[in-house]
């Protein structure tokens, strides 16, 4: 990889405070996205995989902060940003689409009219919005543009209410799109017109992505490079091939074993014993022991370090590789 | 072959459009699913796969009666349970049970985790209050909880745990048939595996006949005997999990495999999208439903319904070209490194010593 990249995150800390005292839930992460690459950020149900891009974005809402780190967008700290500058920033250099296209969309406004607002917000003076918005629905392949202009969100299907979030985000021509779970919420064959849509018009503007996801097969579809968050911190990170083709962290090792394959037939699938340790009662050293069966005292005793094993390759575990640890 | 436990002859569920306050006249119909059979044996999985919209939610709840059907009968272990009358639909519930998706909403949450598991056994009058408690805990220890949980509510569970419960009340009366609704679909990865696999030991120790809901085909091919596959409230293919998977002939069940992404970079960019939304169901295609999105439509599937061709034992296409289709593109080889596979074979191996 040449060149400094799009964008680096440094020891980010984002904690919320709660009755029962503040808990971190992103803890230490770094992470970097190289200029028009895909990151893609894998984890389960409160890993901290949307409080890390919400903390991209300065969205990270009340009683949560972030409470240390730096954001580094070209090189500049969004973190010590003002208000004013950093709305400039989301959605003009960087910006979002959610799951969920229905809630992230206005009901009771033409899609058209949401999409012109975001361009107007941007460059005031603009002219000729309406031309541009129809521009914007016809790159993302939305067919009759100009009729669906004038349409309201319910009128649209899930796939092409995504779509029109895509077109929003896309509106001013974003270095960075922070996709989270963009499919999850989408049948299989519209998953897959999405992510076809997300790797042309990257092609196209040469945009870097980080995309957040729970599912292995949309990593390993779209990702260049991938890290693996476990509750609230980063245990493995390394480029996509890499991360599936050598697999180091017994979590990660869960989490490829958990996902049923149409490639292999198993009776049986492996499954990771227990569950996430809640945000309030986090063990003191690596937070997978409790439900790792590689684990020994030391892992219990402090964090595991993120260690680099091979050149890009980085795993938070003192036993990894676990054939040295059996 | 004894009778099947489960036999559905076209089932249909239509719902009347309605437009006007007062005098509501009826302005459609949506017909959410369309004529539908199939059979399932006992101790058999019969997967009904398909997108949003497909029926299939609808058809699960038909099976039992939670909703009424319009047209069709359904007989478990041959009688039809179509013109039961309250009573008796209620004595047929001790044979068939369902499970839901959602295991926040489908848990009263003012009943304690216990006074839920127990209530199927005092719907149905069974035992006493002393050895409802046995069996809740023996109930319990099945699905991989504690006895003590029974005094806990649903709220101090996480959603797999709550997934266990609905699990163990849908075994309380000791059915024959569990028909699953998505029952991983909310869950997170490591958790689903964790019930899939409670699931898998349940059938096999009880001998139950699952009828699975599901979306996820490798969901499917994991669970599943057999796998039925919906589209706009039709079965479009219905094979053998082995012959559905290897040589798929319906241009929609393929479309569907294509569009899977799988675990693995080296094979990346071959998801093959397929066009378009499924249509309305308030207004289906002529001729064949999936027309409007097929690849291969000639002139005869706007204007035709296909019927149902038989491609070998127990395989069936509701396509015109079912049995010329060229041999399916997709290619099910790779799977796991061997770097990987030994690693999860030793976590494998760990976790069970």
């Amino acid at each position: 990889m040449t060149g400094a990249p799009l964008l680096a995150v440094k020891g980010l800390r984002t904690s919320f405070r709660t009755p029962n005292g503040d808990f971190a839930a992103v803890d230490g992460v770094d992470l970097s996205v190289p200029r028009g690459r895909t990151l893609g950020i894998v984890g389960e149900s409160g890993c901290g995989k949307s409080v890390l891009s919400l903390s991209v974005m300065g969205l990270v809402p009340r009683p949560g902060r972030v409470a240390a780190g730096q954001v580094l967008l070209e090189g500049q700290d969004l973190l010590t940003l003002p208000p004013a500058a950093m709305r400039h920033i989301r959605g003009g250099e960087v910006a979002m689409i959610f799951q969920e296209p229905m809630t992230s969309l206005n009901p009771v406004h033409p899609i058209g009219a949401q999409i012109t607002e975001a361009m107007r917000a941007h460059d005031p003076g603009a002219t000729d919005l309406r031309a541009r918005a129809i521009a914007a629905l016809a790159r993302v392949r939305i067919p009759a543009p100009e009729r669906r202009f004038d349409e309201y969100p319910h009128q649209l299907s899930g796939g092409m209410r995504q779509r029109v979030m895509i077109a929003m985000a896309l509106a001013c021509a974003p270095k960075l799109l922070i996709a989270d779970e963009p499919t999850t919420a989408l049948d299989v064959t519209v998953q897959a017109q999405i992510l076809d849509l997300l790797r042309d018009l990257q092609a196209e503007t040469g945009m870097s992505i980080i995309l957040i996801t729970h599912d292995l097969g949309v990593v390993a579809e779209m990702a260049d490079e991938v890290a693996v968050m476990y509750a609230g911190r980063v245990v493995e990170r390394a480029a996509a091939r890499d991360l599936f083709e050598d697999p180091q962290h017994p979590y990660t090792l869960g989490l490829l074993g958990s996902v049923p394959r149409l490639d292999e037939d198993r009776p049986r699938l492996l499954a990771i014993e227990g569950t996430v340790p809640p945000p309030f009662a986090l063990p003191p050293g690596c937070r997978f022991a409790p439900r790792c069966p590689f684990a020994v005292a030391a892992c219990e005793a402090a964090p595991p370090p993120l260690r680099e094993i091979s050149p890009g390759h980085h795993v938070a575990c003192l036993r990894a590789p676990v054939e040295l640890a059996a | 072959m004894t009778a099947p436990l489960l036999e559905v002859q076209g089932l249909a569920k239509h719902w009347p459009v309605k437009q006007g306050m007062i005098l509501a006249r009826q302005v459609g119909t949506v017909r959410a699913v369309d004529g539908v059979s199939f059979t399932l044996n006992r101790g058999e999985t019969l997967a009904l796969v398909g997108e949003s919209g497909c029926g299939k939610s609808t058809t699960a709840r038909l099976v039992l009666r939670l909703i009424e059907p319009s047209a069709g009968t359904v007989r478990i272990n041959g009688a039809d349970i179509t013109g039961l009358s309250a009573p008796e639909l209620r004595r047929m519930r001790r044979q068939a049970q369902i499970i839901f998706q959602d295991p926040f909403a489908s848990l009263n949450p003012r009943l304690s985790v216990g006074e839920a598991i127990a209530e199927p056994l005092v719907v149905h009058g069974i035992g006493d209050a002393a050895s409802r408690t046995a069996r809740v805990h023996e109930l319990l220890g099945l699905v991989g909880l504690a006895p003590w949980q029974a005094e806990r509510f649903p709220h101090e569970f996480s959603g797999g745990q709550r997934q266990r419960i609905g699990i163990a009340r849908a075994l309380a009366v000791q059915p024959d048939l569990i028909v699953c609704d998505e029952p991983v679909s909310a869950l997170d990865v490591s958790i689903q595996a964790q019930v899939v696999n409670l699931l898998k030991d349940l059938q096999s120790r009880f001998g139950l006949a699952y009828l699975f809901i599901a979306h996820d085909l490798a969901v499917v091919k994991h669970m599943a005997d057999r796998v039925a596959v919906m589209y706009l409230g039709r079965i479009m293919e219905v094979a053998d999990r082995r012959s559905l998977f290897a040589n798929p002939r319906h241009p929609y069940t393929r479309a569907l495999l294509a569009a899977i992404p799988h675990p693995d970079p080296r094979r990346r960019g071959k998801v093959t999208p397929l066009g378009g939304d499924v249509p309305s169901p308030l207004n289906p295609p002529p001729g064949c439903r999936f027309h409007t999105r097929c690849p291969l439509a000639q002139a005869i599937c706007r204007e035709v319904e296909p019927p149902d061709v038989q491609i070998g034992p127990g395989h069936h296409s509701a396509c015109h070209f079912a049995a010329e289709l060229p041999p399916p593109e997709h290619d099910f080889s790779g799977g796991l490194t061997p770097v990987a596979a030994r690693r999860l074979a030793l976590f494998a191996a760990r976790e069970a010593g």
